[in-house]
């Protein structure tokens, strides 16, 4: 992949600002969340560190939006271009299962769509994974490997920029004055560090192995007691939904204005106890433990039989919000146990 | 072409009739044609209120009006009930697959109805009579609460029942003391020799514990699960796959159903719920 070279940050990012909004990580508390960046900010932009703890999807599908006006016809706005800087690999890869939902040919959101196409992905490795993150037991990587517009890889003296589309080569090439070529020894370099921290997040999650794949051991364990009993310590705040950047549900509703009638799209939570219920009071899933089992099995499983694509990225970022304590990974942990006790497992390798 | 999918035609109920204590048919005209095949559904829209899910109970070969037969269940059908002729509305869809009709050609199509689930029924009666000679025979066992709670009375208790090739049969769970024929749940008329299972298809609607015995009926009598065909309701909201509402295992009600074989969907969870 094509890749250029940057000695400093602050040429890139203000780069990128003429020409768009951009977004850049800001630690708050703990956590990371994503602001407008400020050129005359003092401090420097940090983008090192684990994910935002909010979901990209914010940026695609906002947490309330507009969706028509009745009877005049209404049609997304026109959206200006955006930026967003430190998107790691988790991040990129939601927008995959996004993008399975939102785009496909035959119901294509345009709400989505429009933002979508007006994005310019900037993403970055990932050098300081937190302790609830586990991509790599879902097939990611600390690093992007596509995906992106450009990505940073910080590295001694400077960063190195990779080219990943059409839209980050033009960037590239209207700021020759801003890049250098890629100093010798710099690509190995990158990749030590990156070889560094996927061997991090391999120990980190040494104990999560599972004996079938996922899908298998989700499809098995749907008599199991576990999804009641985990579900014990859920409070039903809806925090896991709402900071999984891969759930995607909403909340269509009809709203009166002034003057004038308006359906209103909302982020909603097959948590949320009412989600399932008709009109006639009929809900499949009254009960808190087939709920958290129906969002796992849609993550695993429905999604992947679906798309093809697994709908868990691993990025923990549900592991850190909830409030009721309920961790994902323990969950396929003592699934997996269940199934190993019942003498199902095949050998493990 | 840039379309937003959430955005409604405009419609408009031009007449309602009263079909039982709680159920009302409506006559809405949209603004411009609206083609849809028979099981597929529509959303409706209560302006500034709320939109539901509805099958249409007319003909597709209506595309300048359809009825839309609405049982009061929730907040929105009952404003929907509240509302008189000329109410403005708003129309999305057709939404899911509707009936395969030409799976049913040359077969025997025995259709197992209850309450409102008669709705969706008489779109497809209407489908199937219309080209009768298309189809071996059309048996139908349809059930209600009591005789009062039938709707498309004035049809369904004489001229349907004379078509060539029809054969009705009707059940009440609590007769009124007029009502000469079955009482007892719809299940209670259902019969090995109804139909031949060997070249019949069975069409299932109604409410989901009447659906769910039903089916328990129909596999007992020998139909295979891939020939049993259900009309699911589930919370039907965006209509195009994306709002999840709607999920019966990795399916959409609303747009890989409403109507599945049980084939499809008998190894989810809580299917009948």
């Amino acid at each position: 992949m094509e890749a250029v070279f940057i000695s400093s940050l602050k040429l890139l990012l203000d780069a990128v600002a003429e020409e768009m909004d951009l977004y850049v990580p800001k630690k708050a508390d703990e956590h990371f969340v994503y602001i407008r960046y400020d050129s005359s900010a003092e401090t420097a932009v940090e983008f090192n560190n684990i994910r935002a703890c909010t979901p990209v999807k914010e940026f695609l599908f906002p947490l309330r939006e507009l969706a028509s006006i009745f009877p005049e016809p209404f049609e997304p706005k026109d959206i200006k271009p955006f930026a967003v800087f430190g998107l790691k690999d988790c991040d990129l890869r939601s927008l995959e299962c996004l993008d399975k939902v939102f785009l496909e040919d035959e119901f294509r959101d345009e709400f989505y769509a429009a933002r979508r196409e007006k994005m310019f992905i900037i993403s970055s490795d990932c050098f300081d994974p937190g302790e609830s993150c586990f991509c790599n037991v879902m097939d990611g990587r600390p690093f992007a490997g596509s995906g992106f517009d450009l990505n940073i890889s910080q590295v001694k003296d400077g960063f190195i920029i990779e080219v990943g589309s059409q839209k980050g080569k033009d960037f590239i090439e209207k700021h020759p004055e801003i890049f250098t070529d890629v100093p010798d020894d710099a690509i190995a370099r990158r990749d030590k560090n990156r070889a560094e921290v996927q061997k991090q997040l391999q120990q980190q999650n040494a104990d999560l192995k599972f004996d079938l794949p996922i899908k298998e051991i989700l499809e098995s364990g749907q008599d199991s007691d576990v999804w009641d009993v985990e579900a014990k310590s859920c409070i039903e705040c809806q925090a896991c939904t709402r900071v999984c950047p891969t759930c995607h549900c909403f909340y269509l509703y009809d709203t009166r204005q002034k003057d004038y009638f308006a359906k209103m799209k909302m982020w909603d939570s097959c948590m949320r106890c009412a989600y399932a219920a008709v009109a006639g009071g009929a809900n499949p899933r009254k009960i808190l433990g087939d709920r958290l089992k129906h969002r796992l099995m849609h993550k695993f499983c429905y999604f992947l039989d679906r798309y093809g694509l697994q709908m868990c990225i691993g990025c923990g970022r549900c592991v850190d919000a909830d409030a009721g304590g309920i961790d994902i990974r323990a969950i396929l942990k003592k699934l997996n146990e269940e199934i190993r006790n019942k003498g199902k497992a095949k050998v493990a390798k | 072409m840039n379309q937003n999918l959430y955005q409604p035609i405009a419609g408009e109920i031009t007449d309602i009739i009263d079909e039982s204590p709680t159920i009302k048919s409506f006559i809405v005209v949209p603004e411009k044609e609206f083609a849809f095949k028979t099981g597929q559904f529509v959303e409706l829209t209560l302006p500034g209120e709320g939109e539901a899910p509805f099958t249409p109970s007319s003909s597709p070969a209506d595309t300048k009006k359809m009825e839309i037969t609405i049982m009061k269940a929730g907040r929105v059908t009952a404003l929907l009930h509240g509302c008189k002729k000329g109410q403005k509305v708003g129309i999305r869809g057709p939404y899911g697959n509707g009936y395969p009709i030409k799976d049913f050609v040359n077969k025997e199509v025995y259709i197992v109805g209850g309450g409102v689930g008669l709705a969706p029924i008489r779109s497809l009666f209407l489908t199937l009579v219309n080209r009768i000679k298309d189809f071996k025979s059309v048996v139908c066992r349809f059930g209600a609460r009591t005789p009062e709670d039938f709707i498309y009375k004035k049809t369904l208790f004489g001229p349907w029942q004379k078509i060539d090739g029809v054969k009705i049969k009707l059940s009440v769970d609590k007769s009124d003391g007029k009502w000469t024929g079955n009482v007892g749940v719809v299940t209670t008329i259902l019969n090995k020799d109804d139909v031949n299972i060997e070249s019949a298809v069975a069409i299932v609607c109604g409410p989901p514990i009447m659906m769910k015995f039903a089916t328990v009926k129909l596999l007992e009598f020998g139909f295979p699960a891939e020939r049993i065909y259900l009309s699911m309701e589930k919370n039907m909201s965006c209509g195009i796959g994306k709002c999840g509402h709607c999920m019966i295992g990795k399916y959409y009600v609303c747009k890989d159903g409403p109507v599945f074989t049980y084939d499809q969907i008998k190894g989810y969870p809580n299917i009948w719920d």
